[in-house]
């Protein structure tokens, strides 16, 4: 984690190696929590919740069975009259703001859990999904990357590769889609990749393509794929 | 359209809205884990906590007062309740492991990348945080890398910003010795 990420609180040492140590302290690494975490949580977070909101509003009313429905209902209608007179558009704002963070951040968890799933049908929905934000997302990037890279269903390994597409041009992206493509057995990858390259890869990535093909390291038809495409593009 | 702050999520937790309170956990559980992970020095156990901590919050969002930083608030939380557990584990001896063999596993497990780096020291000073009492360890934890000021730092401790100032202080030098002791020389200016 870079010391940039943590807030500053102004620390004057004693001396020099305490102001040393402050500065180290700054370089230690983030520890990550397991994925289960936030699957965990958000059940405890369902069941925590579920009983209590009955018997909150049981309590608060006084009533329970028919009547106490009643009251709320009533109590509803009173809210949504007062609401349209004591009508606050910042507060609004607030909420909408609220709402959408809730919905991208539940769209979000739930494309990464699709992307766990151990149903191929559900990773590669996960994947279309998350070909979406992967670009402003770095884990669920990641998550692609891991379908892309590991994913024993070789659709599912190509779609993830045609969704990275935008990240072609990211480092660390690239550099493991490159290893990827002299690795890859599959042909409905090995073409996943080539055409990944060809549309958005870099001058070296396109050279490095050549060389493979040039090499005999891809399926013949794929590499007489890449040499029409090249020429092509040169004419 | 600006971001909702903390404290107006809590308030609307407190309401009954309690899908604010995931929102709350997106921002900060990972903060939350990385402070029970020092002081616990055990994975598991610190997500454990973490869901502790914010199911604790859900439960306790109507006694925020609003008057000072929910985040502050919250770290005030997560100390009670790692502190709570660290006192149980040791009542009932259930670790696993003994103190130092977790202090060495933890500065491994976060010096993994850092001694690619070629950044030994960085191992070193770890394994001195970890050596030091659970209170010198909050202090500094929460100090550098969760608040800009000694207010703020002062409401997750609960004291005042002087008295905040004064525990930094003592537990730096502590970390200074230890690390001395360990290293066999003070760090490299």
């Amino acid at each position: 984690m870079s010391d940039s990420k943590h807030p500053k609180l102004p620390f004057d040492g004693e001396n020099e190696s305490e102001n040393a140590l402050w500065d180290a302290l700054g370089e230690a690494s983030d520890a990550e929590p397991s994925p289960q975490l936030r699957q965990n949580f958000y059940r405890e977070l369902e069941e925590a919740s579920r009983p209590r909101f009955p018997e909150r509003l049981r309590d608060l009313l006084g009533f329970s069975g028919n009547a106490g429905w009643i009251t709320v209902a009533a109590s509803v209608l009173v809210g949504l009259g007062a609401g349209q007179l004591l009508d606050n558009p910042a507060d609004d704002n607030l909420r909408l703001a609220a709402l959408e963070e809730n919905v991208s951040m539940l769209n979000r968890s739930l494309i990464l859990d699709r992307l766990d799933n151990d149903t191929a049908s559900k990773r590669l929905r996960g994947v279309m999904d998350a070909a979406f934000i992967a670009g402003d997302d770095a884990e669920v990037a990641n998550a692609l990357l891991l379908r892309a890279t590991n994913d024993p269903v070789p659709s599912v390994r190509s779609a993830a590769i045609g969704a990275l597409g935008t990240q072609m041009s990211t480092p660390a992206v690239g550099k493991r889609l490159m290893d990827l493509l002299q690795q890859a057995e599959s042909p409905l990858v090995q073409l996943a990749l080539v055409d990944l390259v060809l549309r958005n890869g870099s001058e070296r990535q396109i050279n490095q393509l050549e060389q493979l093909a040039d090499d005999g390291l891809l399926h013949p038809d794929i590499a007489r794929h890449v040499n029409t495409s090249l020429k092509r593009d040169l004419v | 359209m600006r971001a909702v702050t903390d404290e107006q999520l809590i308030q609307w937790v407190a309401d009954g809205d309690t899908s604010c309170l995931a929102t709350l956990f997106e921002r900060h559980h990972k903060a939350v884990y990385q402070f029970c992970l020092q002081l616990t020095r055990h994975p598991a156990q610190s997500e454990d906590l973490v869901q502790d901590v914010f199911i604790r919050i859900l439960r306790k969002a109507a006694s925020f007062r609003g008057e000072g930083l929910f985040k502050a608030w919250m770290f005030n939380i997560a100390r009670n309740i790692t502190l709570d557990h660290i006192r149980k584990s040791k009542r009932q001896g259930s670790e696993s492991l003994d103190d130092e063999m977790m202090d060495q596993n933890l500065a491994d497990q976060r010096s993994a990348e850092q001694s690619a780096a070629g950044t030994q020291k960085m191992n070193l000073v770890m394994q001195a945080l970890a050596r030091l009492p659970e209170a010198a360890q909050q202090v500094i934890w929460l100090g550098r890398f969760q608040f800009e000021s000694y207010d703020e730092l002062g409401q997750a401790l609960g004291c005042n910003a002087g008295a905040a100032r004064v525990r930094m202080h003592r537990a730096m030098a502590l970390l200074n010795s230890t690390y001395t002791s360990i290293n066999g020389a003070p760090i490299d200016v």
